[in-house]
């Protein structure tokens, strides 16, 4: 694939009269060699992203469920909590029956589920996890050749911007949390038209290179007599660095053309408020632009979070968040469920099926964007009234090129949701053939919804 | 030994003479990294270049620990994203400094050498190494602007590298070098990186003597700036930082908005200063005094006239108000609530936390919400008290929820209220036999509770050191909780009383470090012609 690519060489440019001389450091690109290819070569870059809701689906006291279908294998059939799916549900699987399998630790609230489905480990303290979460080991697989590796946003209009990438288990990504924030960063400053014809390498961009070699410079001495946790924080430091430096080499290349990258206009500020209709029409602004920018070859894997953990969301005029309503609400002697939670996790959903609608909307080669990637749904419990970790509901959606077979549904029973992580990473062309600690560890993937 | 160079950049350059040299070589441990908070930054580039120099930039969350943002922040590093906004950051300052100064004039090595070693001190809080300039000064040949964006974006900016050696008057034993003690000073003091005078009091080892820390602490403590250090440790403490993202439903709370979160954060902090620091009351008069100031958007929210022409005016609630201290501003009633109700629970756990450093543990995963009442009918209390009934939840509740029940007369934005639901809203309150009513009732049960002189006592030490406090503690702050109360509970005397204690300087040496030998330290920029440091 990076045949075209022949520069380890250096380039020279000039600016403000002086003459830049700066030899290019070895990219990710020129030595990964796997899953890949242009738009000029056969195949269509398969993509990946996590998207994250909160307080999971609901279930009934009895044993049933809003959102777990009756039938297992291809064409299952809609259930209420999961009709955003109906437009695209041959392109996404279903996953029930999973479980988080805490090998003795406490079930932490709102934060155990994720964690575990993130970084294969029960974790010990509910404000950090105790590994990288793998988007991280799929972002080194597959997202060095794009200007950012990963983007991280939250819709969620939440008190912090939340995101659930890490890779040190105590520093999170910082997400872009507006759409006029993520518009910047995907083509504002910086942001080649890979469709233009008069593309030309900026030589402003080999002297912000030398800024961070002289940095760079400096890091064996920044390390001596540097204890363990803190060796670990400027290690993120120097990868991020490094992002930055692999940032700036693929600026210098000429953008390959990407026949549906249009480049969008920038969005309106929106509206400051978290309840539902709003977050769900920002995830939907959102996704449109995040769409771009995958379509325009800017990154292939991103991480978007809806709405966290405990999730503040709330119908709009209501008093209660749904987060309480979960918790206080009676199950309904007669429906046999609790129906105002039940009502909610459906629209909650549908900021979803909004994200699923934009990525299905591009058209990339002989099918669609959502052909080409997959996405991994998932939340943080998953009956939220008890707080269960157990049938925590996953989706894979998007065929992966090929690799997914989609529009399935898998039913476990007990299983660990480490399964469904580690079929996420294979089936985008991770090298993981293991994944998960103690009894979550597996290298077991669910093989049916693999090509 | 210092070289005598001319520079020809006039006599903002010149100034770059007083750039030192390391006193020794001696083999040197890092015993904290820590992230600089956003305001230590905007704070830096102030003092640096001045106060025109525009900061625009979204700066990385921070996280806290341990009721501390200055507890989270050593134990933060840089994502990808962050580091990009950094670097942009980075190459903005550069380009005002440099094309305010008309630098681009500097044409010797020399000269580039000095500018990088004056700016590069001040930033990186201590000399620059040789090889951290040589570095720098071939960058340089492409223009000054890339070589400070350079020592911008370097982690020994962006993070407190702090660092011991061995003492030279207990052999075996380890001490804070100069530098990082000036920090520890300036930091806590005035949020911000240290002054020239700092600097030379490190550079001369001055600080390392009673006499000369002192001699800094009344300068430090006696300046305007102190104010600044102290709103940073109260906005840290009192979790204001929040309202950033506060939002709140629009048709349950009209009335909120931005400019009232904006407002409700700024009406804290002033008159926490005001309080405290300018008229150096007894601490727990925070709770107690209804002196305040408000602004027109605030007004309207406490139902108030606003009859200045100023944009924030001092303003004192009557006893009809029912308003008592901080706890009864919109900051914490608005922060520390839903987005559509009050919420007792949460004000309850933050007033414990905040103010008693007494976390709450998170809530247990088998809940049985069964015996839960339909909550749109009566009052909160109806609900709260199911909980305290359940054997899974009542530990927590009995704790968390008499506090912000005796607040429930304001509502989720911070408005007086009487009826919830058409119900009368009881506001008595039974804390572990401790009984009180209303938001005065709190108050003058906070005021005279001894977990607050020592919870204040435990975060001004934990935000000043950045590490967790534990057991091995103890004792020490139990004599500067004593010595805080006996003192009449003033706090710039508990900074200064802290700040002079021998703990405020302690080496922990953390688990994995080694002592590295010391890098060469820079002589070539030393023209120390007016140094009043020297060697």
């Amino acid at each position: 694939m990076a045949s075209h690519f022949n520069r380890r060489s250096v380039l020279k440019g000039m600016l403000g009269g002086a003459a830049v001389t700066v030899g290019l450091p070895v990219l990710d690109m020129f030595l990964d060699g796997n899953g890949v290819a242009f738009a000029d070569g056969a195949k269509l870059p398969v993509r990946f992203g996590t998207y994250f809701w909160g307080l999971g689906l609901t279930d009934t006291p009895t044993g049933g469920t809003r959102w777990v279908p009756k039938t297992v294998g291809p064409g299952y059939e809609i259930t209420p909590e999961l009709d955003c799916l109906a437009a695209v549900k041959d392109k996404v699987s279903v996953f029930s029956g999973f479980r988080v399998i805490p090998d003795g630790r406490a079930n932490l609230v709102h934060w155990s589920g994720h964690a575990s489905i993130l970084s294969g480990i029960a974790p010990a303290s509910s404000t950090r996890f105790d590994g990288p979460s793998f988007d991280t080991r799929i972002a080194d697989a597959i997202g060095g050749t794009t200007r950012f590796r990963v983007l991280d946003i939250d819709a969620s209009v939440s008190r912090r911007p939340v995101s659930y990438s890490t890779r040190t288990g105590t520093t999170f990504a910082t997400p872009e949390a507006t759409p006029l924030a993520l518009y910047t960063r995907l083509f504002g400053a910086g942001f080649q038209d890979p469709n233009s014809d008069q593309w030309r390498p900026d030589p402003s961009i080999m002297l912000r290179q030398s800024v961070l070699s002289a940095v760079k410079d400096q890091r064996e001495a920044l390390f001596a007599g540097v204890g363990k946790a803190d060796r670990i924080k400027l290690d993120q430091y120097f990868t991020s660095l490094r992002e930055m430096e692999n940032q700036l080499a693929v600026q210098l290349q000429r953008p390959d053309r990407c026949e549906a990258c249009v480049v969008p206009a920038a969005p309106k500020e929106m509206p400051h408020a978290a309840s539902v209709d709003v977050v769900n029409s920002n995830t939907r602004t959102l996704a449109k632009l995040l769409a771009m920018g995958l379509a325009c070859n800017q990154t292939r894997v991103f991480n978007f979070v809806h709405t966290a953990g405990s999730s503040e969301t709330y119908m709009a005029g209501q008093s209660k968040i749904y987060h309480q309503i979960t918790h206080d609400e009676p199950t309904d002697a007669q429906l046999g469920y609790q129906p105002e939670t039940s009502k909610l996790a459906g629209l909650v959903m549908q900021g979803f099926g909004g994200l699923l609608a934009e990525m299905e909307a591009i058209r990339e080669g002989d099918g669609t964007l959502l052909d080409n990637m997959l996405i991994m749904a998932f939340s943080d419990t998953g009956y939220a009234k008890i707080h269960s970790i157990e049938n925590i509901p996953l989706l894979l959606a998007g065929r992966a090129g090929g690799r997914h077979k989609a529009g399935q549904h898998v039913h476990a029973t007990g299983e660990p949701v480490t399964r469904v992580s580690l079929t996420a990473q294979q089936l985008v062309g991770a090298p993981v053939g293991e994944f998960g600690v103690g009894a979550m560890k597996t290298s077991n993937p669910v093989r049916e919804v693999m090509a | 030994m210092p070289n005598r160079m001319k520079c020809t950049l006039g006599a903002a350059l010149l100034a770059a003479g007083l750039v030192s040299v390391v006193a020794q070589a001696a083999p040197s441990l890092k015993v904290g990294v820590r992230r600089i908070t956003e305001t230590q930054y905007r704070h830096t580039i102030a003092d640096i270049f001045g106060s025109d120099i525009e900061v625009s930039a979204r700066f990385e969350p921070e996280k806290r620990e341990d009721g501390l943002l200055a507890l989270g922040s050593a134990q933060l590093s840089l994502t990808s994203s962050g580091f990009e906004q950094y670097f942009v950051l980075a190459s903005a300052i550069a380009k005002q400094v440099v094309t305010r100064e008309h630098v681009a004039s500097c044409k010797s090595n020399e000269c580039a050498r000095q500018f990088i070693a004056k700016y590069g001190e001040q930033l990186f809080r201590r000399p620059l190494t040789e090889q951290e300039l040589a570095a720098r000064s071939a960058v340089a040949g492409s223009g000054l602007e890339l070589a400070l964006t350079s020592l911008l974006v370097a982690p020994e900016f962006l993070f407190r590298v702090e660092t011991a050696e061995p003492d030279p008057d207990k052999p075996g034993q380890n001490r804070l070098d100069a530098y990082t003690k000036a920090a520890r000073l300036s930091f806590l003091l005035w949020d911000t990186t240290p002054d020239a005078e700092l600097l030379a009091a490190a550079r001369s080892g001055a600080i390392h003597t009673e006499a000369g820390l002192r001699q800094q602490l009344t300068r430090l403590t006696s300046s305007p700036r102190y104010e600044q250090g102290a709103r940073a440790f109260f906005a840290d403490m009192l979790q204001l930082d929040g309202f950033d993202n506060l939002v709140k439903d629009p048709q349950i709370y009209p009335k909120f908005n931005l400019a009232v979160a904006a407002a409700a954060k700024e009406q804290t902090l002033k008159t926490t200063v005001e309080l405290l620091i300018r008229q150096k009351r007894d601490y727990r008069e925070l709770f107690t005094s209804n002196d305040t100031f408000i602004n027109r958007p605030l007004a309207a929210v406490y139902n108030v006239p606003y009859l200045s022409a100023a944009e924030w005016a001092p303003y004192s609630f009557d006893a009809s108000s029912e308003r008592s201290g901080i706890l009864t501003q919109v900051s914490f009633l608005s922060l520390f609530a839903h987005p559509g109700t009050s919420s007792p629970t949460r004000r309850g756990i933050k007033i414990h936390e905040i103010f008693m450093c007494e976390p709450t543990p998170d809530p247990p995963a088998d809940v049985d919400f069964s015996k839960v009442k339909d909550s749109t009918q009566g009052t909160v209390r109806g609900r709260l008290l199911d909980h305290m009934q359940n054997t899974g939840c009542t530990a927590c509740h009995r704790r968390s929820d008499p506090p912000g029940l005796a607040l429930e007369h304001f509502d989720g934005l911070g408005q007086l209220r009487t009826l919830e639901n058409g119900t009368p809203i009881d506001v008595s309150a039974d804390l572990n036999g401790a009984k009180f009513t209303g938001a005065t009732g709190l108050a003058s049960f906070l005021r005279q509770d001894v977990r607050v002189p020592a919870c204040l006592v435990r975060n001004v030490y934990a935000y000043g050191v950045g590490r967790k406090t534990d057991e091995r503690d103890e004792d020490y702050l139990a004599d500067q909780t004593r010595a805080f109360v006996s003192g009449g509970y003033r706090v710039p005397d508990l900074m200064t009383q802290i700040a002079t204690t021998p703990e405020f300087f302690k080496v922990v040496v953390p688990s994995g470090a080694r002592p590295a030998p010391t890098t060469t330290p820079t002589t070539a920029t030393a023209a120390t012609t007016t140094s009043a440091g020297g060697l």
